[in-house]
This record gives structure tokens, C-alpha cells and sequence, in this order.
């Protein structure tokens, strides 16, 4: 029962936390830019906005993705909330993503169609490094349980910095952010359109926006599991990268997603890799 | 029943069914027979499934060895017939050094001793009743979408003397052959099923009788011929080394043969289920066998022959467990998973995409053989059970979908999703059950990773495996989806030949997802103790899966290394993407063309716009193949090489360790 | 509809479009996105889409090439939307009002919400226009801008 609550709270909150996220990401970036920015509260407005538009479309079934796309970013999010299994989560993550990009392709749109592919890409960038993750979390833990990190008390980082990096490169890519904002492009109107995101307008584009919040908040969580002890450590880490994130976007051009996929493979995984050569030259908790 | 009838059901009756579509050619009465024949099977299957595990020596033994030592060299002179007049001398080379050292082993050495020391000559234990059902049910659905697919086939390409009844002869035949080798327990009956396998395999894949054909089937015979080797020199080692009653897989696996002596012949063993599973570096007989006329793909080449060499690596796990000989036998599979992932990223032809897919899952099978663990058997099991479901669904799409667009090649099924409805759905199912939660073939996957810690190397080789799985099922599945904004596509109405064996399939695909636990506490669980003991590596509840640390890594019994919550997630599945799919609705008025820039030609469902000097011009998209990084050609050397290394590095320990033994 | 109605007013993102315009005009209206001008105060966001648009900011006048184009964009937008005319030329064709090519100022091919003359319009005056739409949609709702 006390589960229950747990998922019922999170599906409610979660958004609103993803939209502040959001919101402060926009101050942020303006102030860097040496503007003024809108206000905190701008992702809500943005939101309902969108909410009241006219509904149109340009094919059904970019309208089924999307709610795979959001029905299983919150599942992700379910699962970390609820600590089950960390590599299962990744694996929904990529249904979320396959399911997104699946809407991409849905239209007979090249803006989308090259975001799509894009997205497949980054997918194939960042799985490798999230997968790896998981397997570094079982090299300390012996189980791939989110609850046994919560009950360990020294915390990942200690181990795992090395994968920590590497999760921070896979961050940027799934905040969107510069140099990885390649799929759906914040800022690059004329090259890209909006990517996948093109021909969803209106109420679905909302849709979008909610799914992103979501995923801010999965993404910061699995930033926070980083050092889950004591509770407040995590937020000061997951705080602390967001900054960070927002700093690479403002600082960094686009590059191209050949670039990203050879950069993440080359750098995150091979930090991944040592990080795990490391383990396994040591012994495995509890396997004799 | 009675055992003898259902064993004589199981090789026998498709034997006779065979001979009777080959006489019989008018396309009802065939259509009749198989169907009966597919029914009698799985029912059969279904009959050995509740008799449990048995063993099964038939009544005059004596006249089923001369059987099948007559039919061995016959087999084997058509091989030597088939390499001089194709004037291929490999298949010659091969077919030699497999008549020549089987004659000198029977007749030289005194190797029909072993026919008779060997009691019994079957065993049918639970992962065989596994294999039987996956052959049974999986194998008979193909036959029957056979039917309808091979008169279009005919019919399509105006072929005037309908060569039907000697593909059904083959294919039907094959049933049986599938069966016996299962169960065979002497290993000079499973190389004698072997061979049939081979043979059927040679005839099948040349049915078009064109020029590709012929010598494609001809590389998948000498490839497989030198398994057949494998397979005669490990019963000679064996025959010579321990005594006659050794060539027995029961014996081989019980633990009564010393270590050392067993590690050559189960080398070779898998050496020659390596090269049934098309693994590096020996694909290119199975990426071959393509041509072939779909049910042959999907019954041979995905859901039942190429499991023949997974399932002798599994079989045989007991036999190199805590050896070196496992570790390779696990890097090796794991080595092809990810190299077949790779380079289907770059194919342009689905069917050449489903066979490299096939080629990695065979590998990840091999890989969780090595790795063997009870965690890592079961996974190797559920993904045979799950990827001959998933896998004879996709190729069956694929013939369908070949029969609707008439072309094999991904390009042409753009906007497949407007023209064929139905047919698009299915394969979507079956896309996604291939490497996405909530379906089978995710869990398994899943088991796997969660088993690949005791080899390290292997896991970090699935993870990228996995993450290529993702790009090249993801961007096939995009290019179906492309459709133009237009509303009302009528679905479309095919032969029930088809859609019968579709939507079994499919419901198969639910049914085995959703209850993966009873599956695996009823079938599973059975078939792993089969071939490893030693503690139970999952608990099912009814949410789900639990991953028991017990054995593996922690004392406390409550300790779990993962969970996997099935039926939440089948809820997920169908909440974001079943709902949907009934209820999203789009009216007429809110379709709007796609943003050209606004230079679309008008109407909502153009695809055009308008160009220089107001040229009309159509929308052209076409799929990403990475022909420069992830080619074949550039990939094959690197790949070659490390899988022959591998092969070298396998043999080399096997080896090193006998010479340290002696 | 209170939330949402409030909501339009404080996100109004624009689509530019430039028919045959000198470039001055769209040199202001980018202008309007930078540090001194900050529109992004307002919720102002310039989309280079219009299925993501909900004011279409049109500058230069409309030629017969163009025509085709800014009816296309327009109906591609989603409603409610408004259109703000940037510009002498976008607001009657000015100085190109009697060419061959040119049919004149924007709303000769869609209905057009605010002019904002100028030659060319400083940011301020843009920015004024934008508000000025806002207005005019806050009018059509009842709400209070």
C-alpha cells in the first residue's frame, strides 16, 4: 500500500519539480547570456498555453508514440522511486526513447525524420553507458537493486566517480543540451527545425513538455543515487551537476551526432570500461 | 498414448506426411495434409510435455541402427555428388573427410559396438520437451503459412511447373528430423539427424534453382559439413579414449567421464553447434541461406535448425563447467552478439537484418551457455522458447510483407503503415518483443546481463550489443511508420493461410510474456536442472520475477540481485501504447500537411513541393546505413579475425589443458 | 479555461517571416532577442516553426512568390494565433507597393491583427506590437492583460 502512495505522489509532483527545473534552467541560461529571463514560473505558462491549442496533427500515429514516449518515462521514474531494478530501468528508459523516436519517424517529415534518426543515434551513444552504470552499481552493491544503494552506506561516488563522469556525459545528451542537442535542437532553427518534436504541435507538444520534466527529475535521480547517504548529500550532487549542465550548454557549440557517438564511446565508455576492470581485479561483495 | 506411437509421431509421422505432399500434388489436398500433420505434432508435443521426462530405446533396435547407417552414407554420397557436379570442391573436400573417417570408424574400428552398448538410444528430458514444443508449435505455424506463401511465390514469379511438392517434402520431412535429433541421447543417431538437418537445409535453400541460390546452398553445405566433421572426430576421440558406451550425451554430461578426457570431443561438440548457430566466423552460410523462400528462413535459419547448435552447446553445458573451455565457448558468443548487432545496423535488406539478428541472439544463447551459471542456463533457455516465437513472427512479417511490396529491401516499405494496416501492427509487435520491456526476449536479455558477472568481459560485449539491437529494430520499424497525413487506410485482407499462423504468433508472443512464471516453473525450471543442479536462480511471484543473490552472491536468503515486475509492466505497455492505439483519434479537419518550409504543394497528404522555377518536387527520405563506418566490408576484418582468434585461443586452451593433464 | 486563457497571454512564442523584405526589419526583430531588448522577459520565445507558433511576425511586402508561402505558414499555425505586420513594406508594400512582383502589404493574403510601421521598425515598436496583439487577445477572451 505504502507503495502505492509512493508512485501516486511522485506522478503528482514529479512534474511540478521537472517544471521548476525547467524554468530555473531558462533564468540561468539568460543570465549567463547577460539577460534578464523570464520568469521561474515561464515552463508552466509555456504548458498550459500549449494545452489550449487547436489540436492538429499530421498522422495518427505520431499521436500513439508520444504517450508510449510519456507513459514509460514515468514508469522509469516509477521504478526509481520505488528502488526496483536498476537495469530493468534502463531498459524501460529505451522504450521511452525507441518510442519517442518511433514518433519521429511517423510523419512524412524530413525534420523529423532526421531528428529521429539523431535520437537513435544518441541512443546508441549513451545505452552502452547506462547499462554499464547498472553493471558498475552491481560491481559495489552485488545486486542491481536501487534499494541495496539506499542501504549501503558509503556512497557510489566514492567507487564510481569514473562512471560518474561518464553518467554526466549521457546527462547532456538526454537534457538536450549543447554540444549534444542534436535530435530535437533548442537552438537550431534553421538547420534542424525543432527535429522530432517538428510536427507535434498544440496539446501533444505539451505532452512532450510534461514527458521532459519527468525525465528531468529521473535524470537528476539517478544523479542523486550517486551518494544516496545521507539524503541531503544527493540533492547537493544532483544540484551541482544540474549547474554544471546548464554551464556546458551555454559554454559549447552544436557538434554533429557522428562527433557525439565517437565522443561518448570513446570517453564515457572507456571510463565505464577501467571503472569495471577496477572491480573486477577486486572481489565482488560477498562472492568468495 | 502410448510412448512408441508418440515417438513414432514425433519423427515418423512427418516422415510419411512428407512423402505423401510429394505424391499427392494438388494444392488442397497438400494444404489438408500439412495442417493435420501440424496439428498431430503439437498436440504430440503437448502429449510429451505432461508424460514428463522418459527414455526411449525403440522395439527392434537392431534394424533402426542399419537404417540409419545406410541412409548415413547415402546422405554422404550425395554430398559427394552434389560437390562434383557443381563442381564445388569444397562440399567435396568436406563430405570426404566426413564418409572417410565414419566408414573407417564402423567398419574399421569396430564402431558399431557403440550402436549397441548405447542404452538408451533417446532421452527425452525436460529440455528436450522444450525444444520439441518450440519445434512442434513454432515449426508447424511456419508450414502452415507455407501454404498460401509459396503459391504467391509461384504464382508471382510465373514459375510453370509448380515446384511445390518437393518443397513441402523437405520442409515437412524436416519436422521429423528436428525431432530425433533433440532427442537423440547416441551420438551416431544425432549425427545421423545432423545430417538430415544439413541436407534438408542444401535442398531447401537451392529450391529457386538460380545461380545465387545453388551456391549459397552450397556454402551452407561444406560450412556445415565441417561440423559434421566435428562431430564424427569427437565420437572417434571419445570411442578410442574412454570405451563405446561413452558416446552417449547422457554419459558425457553425468560426470563419470574424467575431465580431461572429455575436454577435446565436448570442444569439438561445440564447435559444431557453433557453426549449426552460424557463429563467427562461419555467418556467411546462414546470411546465405536468405535467399531461400521465406518459410525456409523462419522454420530453418531462426526458429528451429540453427537452435540445433544452441541447444548442443546447452546441452553439453554440464561438460566444460569451471573449465577455461566455458569462458571461450562464452566469449565467443558473446563476441558474435555484438559483431551480427553491428553489422545489421548497415543492412538494407530485412531479411539480410533478421538474419544477422538471429545470428547475435544465437550467440547470446552460446554466450549464457559459457557463462553457466543456473541464472545464465535459464536465460539461455527462455531466449530459445521467446526468440523462436519472436523471430518466426518477424520472418513470417517479413514474408508478408514481401508478398504485399514485393521487395525484400527496408526503402521500399516506407509508409507500409497506410497500405497494410494489420500487417504493420504485427510487425510492430513483433519489432518490439524483440529487444523492448515488457516482452520475453527483454527478460531473458535482462537474465543474461544479470548473469554475465561472473565474465565480465562478456557483459560489457551484450551492452553494446544491446545498445546496436536498439538502433537497427528501431530504425526498420520507422521506416513502416512514415505515412502521409491521410486518414481511413482500409486494412488489408489476406489469406487466412497467413494471418492464422500472424496472429498465433502473436498471442504467443502475449501469452508466453505474461506468464513467463508459470512457463518458467513448469517448463523451465525443469530443463535448467537438466543441465545444472546446483540451486535455483529465480523465484516467481505473482507480480513477477525475483533474481535470487542466494548462490551467487549473498548468504541471506531475502537478498535479491534484480526484480523484474511482469505483468505491471504489460499494464504500462498497454496503457502507453495499446490504449492509445485503440483510442487516439484524429479528425478530419485538425490533419495538416508537414512543414516544408511552406512550400508544400497543396492539400494536406502531398508529399511534394514546390522546387526552383516552381518544379513540382517529391519528398524523398531514406534510412540511415552507416555504409562508411559500419559496413560490412569495413567491419568483416576486424570481425574475422577475432572471431578465427577466439576459435584458435578456444582450441588452445583445450589443448594446454590436456597436455597439462598428461 | 481561466489558467489557460492567463497562460496565452504570458507565452506568446513568434514565427518571423521575411517575404521580400530588405533584411532591415528582420535585423530589429532579431534584435529584440538580445541582452538589451530581452524579449524572453515576456515569455516571448521565437520558434522556427509554425505548428509551435502563436504569433506570426511577417516583414517586407508580400510578392507573388511569397504569397503561396506566408498562406501556408499561416494555416499551418494552430489557433488562436495572430499575425503582427513588421514595417512600412509589411504593413502596405511602401516603398515597393507599385512593382511588378509585389502585391502589397501582408494583408492582402492573411488577416492581419497589428501594424508596426516603421522603416525600418525600431524593437521597441515591435516589442509594443506584440503586446498590442496580446492585448487584443486578452480583449477576445475577457481577461485582464
Amino acid at each position: 500500500m505504502n507503495a502505492w502512495i509512493i508512485a501516486i505522489v511522485t506522478v503528482i509532483v514529479a512534474p511540478f519539480i521537472g517544471g521548476l527545473l525547467a524554468g530555473i534552467d531558462r533564468r540561468i541560461t539568460a543570465r549567463l547570456q547577460g539577460r534578464f529571463g523570464p520568469p521561474i514560473l515561464q515552463p508552466f505558462y509555456d504548458f498550459f498555453k500549449l494545452l489550449g491549442k487547436a489540436k492538429i496533427a499530421s498522422s495518427r500515429l505520431q499521436l500513439i508514440w508520444i504517450y508510449g514516449y510519456l507513459v514509460f518515462m514515468v514508469t522509469a521514474l516509477l521504478f526509481l522511486v520505488l528502488k526496483l531494478d536498476l537495469l530493468l530501468l534502463v531498459f524501460v528508459i529505451g522504450f521511452a526513447g525507441v518510442s519517442f523516436a518511433l514518433g519521429g519517424f511517423s510523419s512524412k517529415s524530413p525534420y523529423s525524420h532526421i531528428g529521429a534518426n539523431r535520437e537513435l543515434m544518441q541512443m546508441l551513444a549513451y545505452e552502452p553507458v547506462l547499462l554499464l552504470f547498472a553493471l558498475g552499481v552491481f560491481a559495489v552493491n552485488g545486486s542491481f537493486l536501487i534499494s541495496e544503494i539506499f542501504n549501503n552506506p558509503t556512497p557510489l561516488l566514492a567507487r564510481l566517480w569514473p562512471i560518474f563522469i561518464a553518467v554526466l556525459l549521457i546527462l547532456t545528451i538526454k537534457l538536450r543540451k549543447s554540444p549534444f542537442d542534436l535530435a530535437t535542437s533548442h537552438h537550431g532553427h534553421q538547420e534542424l527545425i525543432k527535429g522530432i518534436m517538428t510536427e507535434y504541435s498544440g496539446p501533444y507538444y505539451a505532452l512532450i513538455q510534461l514527458t521532459e520534466w519527468y525525465e528531468y527529475v529521473l535524470l537528476l535521480g539517478l544523479v542523486y543515487i550517486f551518494w544516496a547517504n545521507p539524503w541531503w548529500a544527493g540533492l547537493i550532487v544532483a544540484a551541482v551537476a544540474y549547474i554544471l549542465e546548464l554551464l556546458i550548454d551555454n559554454i559549447t557549440a552544436r557538434m554533429t551526432v557522428g562527433w557525439a557517438v565517437k565522443f561518448v564511446w570513446s570517453v564515457g565508455l572507456v571510463l565505464c570500461v577501467l571503472n569495471l576492470i577496477y572491480f573486477w581485479l577486486l572481489p565482488i561483495k560477498g562472492v568468495s | 498414448m502410448d510412448y512408441n506411437w508418440m515417438m513414432a509421431v514425433a519423427i515418423l509421422l512427418p516422415v510419411v506426411a512428407a512423402i505423401l505432399v510429394y505424391i499427392l500434388r494438388q494444392y488442397h489436398v497438400r494444404g489438408i495434409i500439412v495442417v493435420v500433420t501440424a496439428i498431430a505434432l503439437i498436440i504430440n508435443s503437448i502429449l510429451f510435455l505432461l508424460k514428463g521426462s522418459q527414455t526411449f530405446t525403440p522395439a527392434n533396435a537392431q534394424l533402426w541402427d542399419t537404417v540409419v547407417t545406410v541412409l548415413d552414407y547415402l546422405i554422404l554420397l550425395f554430398y559427394i555428388y552434389a560437390g562434383i557436379s557443381l563442381k564445388n570442391w569444397l562440399v567435396l573436400i568436406f563430405a570426404l573427410t566426413q564418409i572417410v573417417p565414419l566408414a573407417y570408424f564402423e567398419f574399421g574400428m569396430g564402431g558399431k559396438a557403440a550402436l549397441e552398448a548405447i542404452n538408451p538410444t533417446f532421452v527425452v528430458d525436460h529440455l528436450a520437451i522444450v525444444m520439441t514444443l518450440v519445434i512442434s508449435i513454432v515449426g508447424s505455424l511456419i508450414c502452415i503459412w507455407a501454404i498460401r506463401y509459396m503459391y504467391d511465390h509461384e504464382h508471382h514469379n510465373h514459375i510453370e511447373k509448380s515446384r511445390q511438392p518437393r518443397f513441402f517434402f523437405w520442409l515437412v520431412l524436416f519436422l521429423g528430423a528436428m525431432n530425433g535429433l533433440v532427442f537423440a541421447n547416441n551420438l551416431i543417431y544425432l549425427y545421423f539427424f545432423w545430417e538430415v538437418t544439413t541436407l534438408v537445409c542444401f535442398q531447401l535453400i537451392a529450391h529457386d534453382l538460380n545461380k545465387e541460390a545453388v551456391n549459397n546452398a552450397a556454402r551452407a553445405l561444406w560450412m556445415n559439413s565441417i561440423g559434421g566433421t566435428g562431430l564424427i572426430l569427437a565420437m572417434i576421440y571419445l570411442f578410442v579414449k574412454v570405451g563405446p558406451d561413452s558416446l552417449s550425451v547422457a554419459k558425457i554430461i553425468s560426470g563419470g567421464i574424467a575431465p580431461a578426457l572429455l575436454l577435446l570431443p565436448v570442444a569439438l561438440l561445440c564447435f559444431t553447434g557453433m557453426i549449426k548457430a552460424a557463429q563467427m566466423p562461419f555467418q556467411t552460410w546462414l546470411l546465405g541461406a536468405m535467399v531461400a523462400p521465406t518459410p525456409v528462413s523462419a522454420l530453418l535459419h531462426s526458429s528451429t535448425m540453427v537452435k540445433a547448435g544452441v541447444y548442443l552447446v546447452v546441452r553439453l553445458a554440464p561438460a566444460f563447467a569451471g573449465t577455461k573451455l566455458g569462458i571461450m565457448v562464452a566469449l565467443v558468443g558473446a563476441f558474435t552478439f555484438m559483431a551480427a548487432s553491428g553489422l545489421a545496423i548497415s543492412q538494407t535488406t530485412g531479411k539480410r537484418v533478421l538474419a544477422y539478428s538471429t545470428i547475435a541472439n544465437l550467440g547470446l544463447i552460446i554466450a549464457c551457455a559459457g557463462i553457466n551459471t543456473p541464472l545464465s542456463i535459464s536465460a539461455a533457455i527462455l531466449l530459445i522458447i521467446f526468440h523462436a516465437v519472436s523471430k518466426g513472427l518477424m520472418f513470417l512479417c517479413a514474408g508478408t510483407i514481401e508478398h504485399i511490396v514485393w521487395s525484400r529491401e527496408i526503402e521500399d516499405m516506407e509508409g507500409l503503415a497506410a497500405k497494410a494496416p494489420m500487417t504493420t501492427a504485427i510487425t510492430t509487435i513483433g519489432v518490439l518483443s524483440m529487444f523492448l520491456p515488457p516482452f520475453g526476449m527483454l527478460l531473458a536479455k535482462w537474465l543474461a546481463l544479470e548473469a554475465s558477472f561472473t565474465i565480465p568481459l562478456a557483459g560489457i560485449l551484450f551492452v553494446i550489443a544491446s545498445a546496436a539491437t536498439i538502433v537497427f529494430w528501431a530504425k526498420w520499424l520507422g521506416r513502416l511508420m512514415q505515412v502521409l497525413p491521410k486518414l481511413g487506410s482500409k486494412i488489408e485482407s489476406l489469406s487466412l493461410s497467413y494471418t492464422v499462423p500472424l496472429w498465433v504468433l502473436v498471442l504467443g508472443i502475449f501469452g508466453l510474456g505474461l506468464g513467463v512464471g508459470p512457463v518458467y516453473e513448469g517448463l523451465v525450471k525443469n530443463a535448467v536442472a537438466n543441465v545444472i543442479a546446483s540451486g535455483q536462480a529465480l523465484t516467481t511471484s505473482a507480480t513477477g520475477i525475483v533474481v535470487n543473490g542466494v548462490t551467487a552472491v549473498s548468504s541471506n536468503p531475502s537478498f535479491a540481485v534484480g526484480s523484474y515486475p511482469v505483468w505491471p509492466l504489460f499494464v504500462v505497455f498497454a496503457v502507453g501504447i495499446l490504449i492509445p492505439f485503440i483510442f487516439v483519434a484524429v479528425k478530419p479537419g485538425e490533419l495538416r500537411p508537414v512543414y516544408l518550409c511552406g512550400e508544400q504543394v497543396e492539400g494536406a497528404d502531398a508529399d511534394e513541393w514546390y522546387s526552383t522555377a516552381d518544379a513540382k518536387t517529391k519528398v524523398q527520405l531514406g534510412g540511415f546505413y552507416f555504409k562508411g563506418a559500419l559496413s560490412e566490408a569495413a567491419l568483416n576484418p576486424w570481425t574475422y579475425t577475432l572471431s578465427i582468434a577466439l576459435l584458435v585461443i578456444l582450441f588452445g586452451v583445450v589443448f594446454l589443458a590436456i597436455g597439462g593433464a598428461i | 479555461m481561466g489558467i489557460i486563457a492567463t497562460s496565452r497571454l504570458k507565452s506568446p512564442w513568434i514565427m518571423h517571416f521575411d517575404n521580400s523584405s530588405c533584411n532591415g526589419c528582420d535585423i530589429e526583430v532579431l534584435a529584440c532577442l538580445t541582452p538589451l531588448y530581452d524579449v524572453e522577459r515576456f515569455g516571448i520565445v521565437n520558434m522556427g516553426n509554425p505548428k509551435h507558433a502563436d504569433v506570426l511576425v511577417v516583414t517586407g511586402p508580400v510578392n507573388r512568390r511569397t504569397a503561396r508561402v506566408l498562406k501556408n505558414l499561416y494555416e499551418q499555425i494552430p489557433g488562436p494565433k495572430m499575425v503582427i505586420a513588421v514595417g512600412t513594406c509589411g504593413t502596405s508594400g511602401g516603398v515597393f507597393h507599385n512593382c511588378y512582383n509585389v502585391l502589397g502589404g501582408v494583408d492582402k493574403v492573411i488577416p492581419v491583427d497589428v501594424y508596426v510601421p516603421g522603416c525600418a521598425a525600431r524593437p521597441e515598436a515591435i516589442i509594443d506590437g506584440v503586446v498590442l496583439a496580446l492585448q487584443k487577445l486578452a480583449k477576445l477572451q475577457g481577461v485582464a492583460l
